[in-house]
């Protein structure tokens, strides 16, 4: 069954942002967890 | 165990197979039966990719993970967003447009039929044995904490999906996986909601999370170094989880027929993408919540006194052992700690809310010095026992379970127990369509004509049957070996991931190697990381010394290594070649 291709990028302009934004995200989660570990060692 | 509690599981567990069994309705073709005729929306990729993953190990062995060696571990899927981005790029839109049933079938209009031969073959051979194992594996630790015979479990635990995953294929696993996730999610919820309400009157999350802190569980980040110098035997630390992590999960999710089944059946590259994608913004939120599960048991095990192993069968055995005086004496000093410990992590926590800072910094110097003692009374029975059976008494995937049945209410017990086969059932059933749709396509249909798409999927249900007994058949063979085998396993998948994620680097972004450069490479690399990872012994049966020279590394570090090396190899080849 063929399925009609829906090129439409979901909640950003590009896949390149939405990129980013999945990289951007695992900073900030990295520098939240460097910021628990500071805080309860 | 309540009337309750076996209400609960069998309730749970029968209604995931009714479940299964009523979306079990596919077109009786191959692209029906494994790829669901590549008409999944993207939150279902997404749970199915996510329901694959997590075994039932993952949720066993996760809060142990904590308690014993802290938050450091979610380190380890550090580079799986960055291999997310990666595959939606490149691989993705390869697959999509090829529309290939398997990520292996791709190498062969690429390459040529022996690379696509033995890739496929590396990936039954390591998927199959580490399917049979993660049967086994939650099987041991049930049936060693209620009793139960390993026998049986290991037919529940693998037997009851066959049911489900024969009948309906890609489509079943994914539906059932999405409630399968839902219960597991909420249940996990639960048990840190009830370790929280069972602190002693007025401690608090966030006095837990203190007390953690201070006897080292909330080492989320760590930079692997000691003594100045980076310790590449060091497992979970930032650079080996964000870049061991990264080829790790860019093999596992972009060359492992299991994951590559799961958003192959997704309606087009914008559906495939987007669950990756989500995947990768929302595992790591998921795996640190499960860590701090086990953070909150540690916490909870400092009021309440925390035994010597939380294996309780291997406890009680060795009390019938040649080493039982000295285990009764560790019992009575770790006893004793305890005592010590609580009296001192009270007067901790006092501290803490008065606001006393002398007092805290003082008390948490004692705390961290008792400890350490009860971690050397752990470490001596582990070695006592290992030294008189043979057997890894490592406890680290007891702790959550043994909490559960030793402290959680009726029914909840039942539920937290239910999760476990469901987490099993998942991954367990992703891997069975996935093994059964690479051995019909990679090697049956290329051997034998398989006639009509009726045929073809009658055909799968077959494989997928065959390779759920087999996969129980190795769960029962490692019943009759023990731990040790679970071990090397692992150690198997590890040797192999790094050489698959190789070859399909060369196809990607090497277009001008060919097929004989990368086959040979592949058997070059493999052989090295065998010979690398195995050193000693080999160094031992052939006299040549030299052979410990060769880097010894955590087996995070192989993927990167197998990888890049079949890459760089593969590469000369094909410029001698000229």
């Amino acid at each position: 069954m063929e399925k009609k291709e829906n090129d439409k990028v979901p909640f950003f302009r590009s896949w390149n942002h939405w990129y980013f934004f999945v990289i951007g995200f695992l900073v900030l989660l990295i520098i939240a967890f460097y910021s628990i570990t500071n805080y309860f060692s | 165990m309540t009337g309750l509690d076996w209400g609960v599981i069998g309730v749970l567990l029968t209604g995931i197979i009714l479940y299964g069994l009523y979306k079990s309705r596919t077109t009786k073709n191959l692209e029906g039966y494994f790829l669901s005729n590549r008409s999944m929306p993207w939150w279902l990729v997404l749970l199915s990719i996510m329901g694959t993953q997590a075994s039932a190990i993952t949720f066993l062995s996760g809060p142990g993970q904590a308690f014993s060696d802290g938050m450091r571990f979610v380190q380890y899927y550090f580079g799986l967003p960055i291999a997310m981005v990666i595959i939606c790029i490149t691989f993705v839109p390869i697959y999509n447009r090829l529309k290939v049933y398997t990520a292996y079938e791709y190498l062969q209009n690429r390459f040529d039929n022996k690379t696509r031969t033995l890739t496929s073959f590396l990936f039954l051979l390591q998927r199959g044995l580490s399917t049979g194992i993660s049967i086994y594996a939650p099987s041991i630790i049930l049936s060693s904490l209620f009793g139960w015979d390993i026998f049986w479990t290991n037919i529940i635990m693998g037997g009851f999906l066959i049911i489900y995953t024969v009948s309906g294929g890609a489509r079943a696993v994914a539906y059932t996986q999405q409630l399968q996730l839902a219960i597991i999610f909420a249940a996990m919820f639960l048990a840190g909601y009830m370790v929280v309400q069972m602190l002693p009157e007025g401690v608090g999350f966030f006095d837990a999370l203190q007390v953690s802190g201070k006897l080292g569980k909330m080492n989320v980040i760590t930079t692997g170094t000691t003594e100045g110098s980076f310790d590449w035997k060091d497992k979970y630390n930032i650079w080996s989880g964000v870049i061991g992590g990264f080829f790790l999960a860019l093999s596992y999710f972009g060359t492992d027929q299991s994951q590559v089944g799961r958003y192959l059946t997704a309606q087009n590259n914008r559906e495939s993408r987007l669950g990756l994608l989500m995947n990768g913004l929302v595992k790591v939120p998921m795996q640190f919540f499960i860590l701090l599960v086990g953070v909150l048991i540690f916490a909870f095990y400092q009021f309440n006194g925390a035994p010597l192993s939380f294996n309780s069968r291997l406890l009680d055995n060795s009390r019938t052992m040649a080493v039982k005086d000295s285990v009764n004496m560790l019992s009575r000093n770790i006893d004793s700690v305890n005592v010590l410990k609580q009296d001192k992590v009270g007067s901790f926590t006092a501290a803490l809310q008065s606001g006393d800072k002398a007092g805290e910094e003082k008390l948490s110097v004692e705390l961290v010095d008792l400890q350490k003692t009860t971690d050397g009374y752990r470490r001596q029975f582990r070695d006592m026992t290992k030294r008189e059976t043979g057997e890894d008494a490592n406890d680290t995937n007891y702790v959550f379970l043994a909490f559960v049945k030793d402290h959680l209410p009726a029914g909840l017990k039942g539920l937290l127990i239910a999760i476990i086969f469901l987490a099993a059932w998942g991954s367990i059933a992703a891997a069975l369509n996935s093994l059964a749709s690479s051995s019909v396509v990679d090697f049956h249909r290329r051997v034998t004509d398989t006639g009509t798409p009726g045929n073809e999927y009658r055909l799968s249900r077959l494989h997928t049957l065959g390779w759920g007994v087999f996969c129980i058949l190795v769960a029962q063979f490692a019943s009759q070996i023990g731990n040790s085998l679970i071990e090397a396993v692992n150690i198997l998948g590890s040797l192999f991931y790094g050489v698959i994620l190789g070859i399909f680097l060369v196809a990607f972004y090497l277009k001008k190697v060919g097929g004989t450069a990368t086959f040979v490479a592949a058997l070059m690399v493999q052989l090295f990381l065998v010979v690398m990872f195995f050193q000693d012994w080999f160094a031992a049966k052939t006299g040549l010394e030299e052979l410990k020279a060769l880097p010894d590394v955590s087996f995070l570090w192989l993927n990167a290594i197998g990888a890049l090396g079949v890459m760089l190899i593969a590469r000369l080849l094909q410029v001698f070649k000229r």
